[in-house]
């Protein structure tokens, strides 16, 4: 170009102007090119690249290539993100993303549904303004999700719906929603069944008993009679106490709701429990109670008296004849604890997780031969968890096992006794 | 629309302060709405100990309405807020006055509810209390979510409802003065009933000004004692 211009100058007489006006050409050349590059660059997507030679040849094809690989990443990620949308939308449970603040960031259909939530509104609210049930907001308040939540959310009292947090990333959330209306039903049925099936089978069975409390009595019964009268009238009594201890399994079933209660005085409760173990089995065993905290527990008292003595009554069962069995109560900032050690048989690890379901047997045979009714642990259980406490199961086999209570410290009350210290320190080791 | 408002502010901790606020506002409400249901099936089912429940738990509400009353004090003096959210403070401290009143009225209704649990139930089973019952503790439930939703359309649907309840509360009423002439032994039940019915009315009521404070927030526009067709119409030119 600039040979050209050279040779126009001296043409024209004028090396100078030929140069300039060489440059000048070329610089509206470039500008062209420029221009038709920007114009493409703002409708990429609609034209297709211009036509150049050179360095802006070589610019715009490499432009373009870059364009056509985002665009076609672009397309890869919107087909992945149109598909799982589907996919969720497809799901039976309803699916709410939550952020740290708990609030809705995406929901699927399902979850609008049973939720009543509202696409075009809802995003950026918090889940807990608009589920206004107080157990959630209680339940998304906690930092582990272990457990799932029941509630009946609506004004439409049979419906209940169970809601489940999965935490991802750093605090956020997935929280599953579902339906869970008949499986509640079915639960509420077969409480009832037993509770019903429970109280009608208990007015035919006294009389039985009746009469065979009657028939064992009888003087005149010839001894070949006599042995089976005594085991039947034994049976009846064995069916009772497994009655008795249904009904009492399906009262505290009937509500989850914590107690309220009164206070309840363990030194006294404990005294009882002793003195009644005592008048049944005289001294099988060697009793020890060591109450190492004046505070009481507030709490049902005629739940906490079943509870204790279970635990007791299965320690005695279990524990041979001149074993030992030690009763302890004591407070600590973890709260208040009741443990029954047992000088026992002891249990084999594979049973204790299943230990407190009901009419769990480690050994069929030798249970049924104590009377038992299989029930005890799953009343233990039961009560404990409506006094926010847990019921914590050591034992060796061989060795004997320990049963251990532990209550919450907002079940403690101090015992407003004159002399009586708060905490008194344990004895020994 | 207002929630994006609250997202425009430059300090953070006020748009913070705002949100949580409001969230605490729809949790006591979330509570007031258990009340509700509670106090009325202690009634219909003539359950005792949860009439004594609700009584009990009304002290939760007192306590909640104070100490969002006191965020509201605290963000008033020291954010000294402006324009939308100043109505939105505004609106919250008159929110929670008639979410406390709300929870007074169920604490009436359970108490009620507990002394006539030790009663025969009548024939109808209060099919009538829980009808009524029913549409008032959906009007809570609405008026709630649109405050929840800043939603003033739906607010002022939600306040028309309020008329139904009057139908329903005086139909009741006719009923009961009808039972009381029939048979005078009734009467004390019949009178316990009418404070139940008064009650639930009221919560209605209340309700209807949750309402009305949801369309002033939203709309700047002080909707009280005015009817509300011409609400509608003012809202639907304006808007």
């Amino acid at each position: 170009m600039v040979g050209i211009g050279l040779l126009v100058g001296w043409a024209i007489d004028s090396i100078a102007w030929g140069v300039t006006l060489a440059l000048g050409v070329e610089l509206a050349r470039q500008l062209s090119s420029l221009h038709q590059f920007g114009e493409w660059l703002r409708n990429r997507n609609r034209r297709s690249p211009p036509d150049a030679e050179g360095l802006w040849g070589d610019l715009i094809s490499q432009v373009s290539r870059l364009h056509r690989r985002k665009q076609f990443h672009k397309q890869r990620i919107l087909n992945l993100f149109r598909e799982l949308r589907r996919s969720t939308a497809s799901m039976p449970d309803g699916v709410i993303a939550l952020n740290v603040a708990r609030e809705i960031v995406w929901f699927n259909r399902k979850a609008a549904e049973l939720l009543d939530l509202k696409r075009r509104s809802d995003f950026g609210i918090q889940i807990a303004s608009l589920v206004r049930v107080p157990e959630l907001t209680r339940y998304l308040e906690q930092k582990e999700f272990n457990t799932n939540l029941i509630v009946h959310p609506r004004i439409d009292e049979s419906m209940a719906l169970q809601f489940q947090g999965v935490p991802y990333g750093e605090g956020q959330m997935f929280l599953l929603v579902r339906d869970v209306t008949r499986q509640v039903q079915l639960e509420t049925m077969r409480k009832d069944f037993v509770a019903n099936a429970s109280h009608e089978l208990r007015s035919p069975l006294t009389v039985i008993s009746g009469y065979l409390e009657t028939l064992a009595l009888d003087d005149t019964l010839p001894d070949d009679l006599r042995a089976p009268v005594l085991e039947m009238r034994r049976q009846a009594e064995r069916m009772t106490a497994i009655i008795a201890d249904l009904l009492e399994l399906s009262r505290l079933e009937a509500t989850d709701e914590q107690v309220v209660g009164s206070q309840i005085d363990i030194t006294a409760l404990l005294s009882l429990l002793c003195k009644d173990l005592q008048s049944r089995d005289g001294d099988r065993h060697a009793l020890e109670v060591r109450i190492e905290s004046a505070d009481g527990l507030m709490g049902d008292p005629g739940l906490v008296h079943s509870a204790f003595w279970n635990l007791l009554d299965n320690a005695a069962k279990y524990t041979p004849i001149g074993g030992r069995i030690m009763l302890r109560w004591w407070t600590d900032e973890a709260g208040g604890h009741f443990s029954v050690k047992d000088t026992g048989r002891g249990i084999a690890a594979e049973h204790l997780p299943r230990l407190t379901e009901r009419f769990y047997r480690v050994d069929a045979g030798r249970a049924r031969e104590s009377g038992g009714s299989g029930l005890g642990l799953a009343i233990v259980r039961h009560v404990l968890d409506r006094h926010g406490g847990q019921l914590e199961i050591q034992s060796v086999e061989g060795e004997g096992s320990e049963f251990t209570c532990h209550f919450p410290p907002l079940r403690l009350a101090a015992v407003a006794k004159s002399g009586a210290s708060g905490y008194a320190p344990a004895q020994d080791s | 629309m207002e929630s994006a408002d609250l997202s425009q502010h430059i300090s953070r901790r006020f748009n913070e302060d705002l949100e949580r606020v409001r969230a605490r506002v729809l949790a006591m409400g979330g509570f007031v709405e258990a009340q509700i249901g509670k106090a009325i099936s202690a009634l219909v089912e003539g359950d005792s100990s949860l009439g004594q429940s609700v009584v009990q738990d009304d002290l939760q509400i007192n306590a909640m309405e104070v100490s969002i009353d006191e965020e509201c004090s605290r963000i008033l003096a020291t954010r000294a807020p402006a324009a939308g959210d100043l109505r939105l403070i505004v609106a919250i401290i008159k929110v929670i006055t008639d979410l406390e009143r709300m929870g007074d009225e169920c604490e009436k209704v359970g108490h009620i509810a507990a002394r006539l649990a030790v009663e025969e139930r009548p024939a109808n089973k209060y099919r009538e209390v829980k009808h009524l019952g029913r549409l008032v503790q959906s009007m809570v439930h609405d008026s709630l979510d649109a405050f929840a939703r800043m939603d003033a359309q739906a607010a002022l649907r939600v306040a028309r409802m309020d008329r139904a309840i009057d139908e329903e509360y005086e139909a009741i009423q006719r009923q009961s003065i009808t039972f009381m002439m029939e048979d005078p032994r009734a009467i004390s039940r019949a009178l316990d009933i009418m404070w139940v019915v008064r009650a639930l009315e009221r919560i209605g009521d209340h309700a209807k000004n949750i309402c009305e404070y949801v369309i002033y927030m939203v709309h700047g526009k002080d909707i009280r004692h005015v009817k509300l067709e011409d609400v509608e119409t003012e809202l639907g030119a304006s808007g």
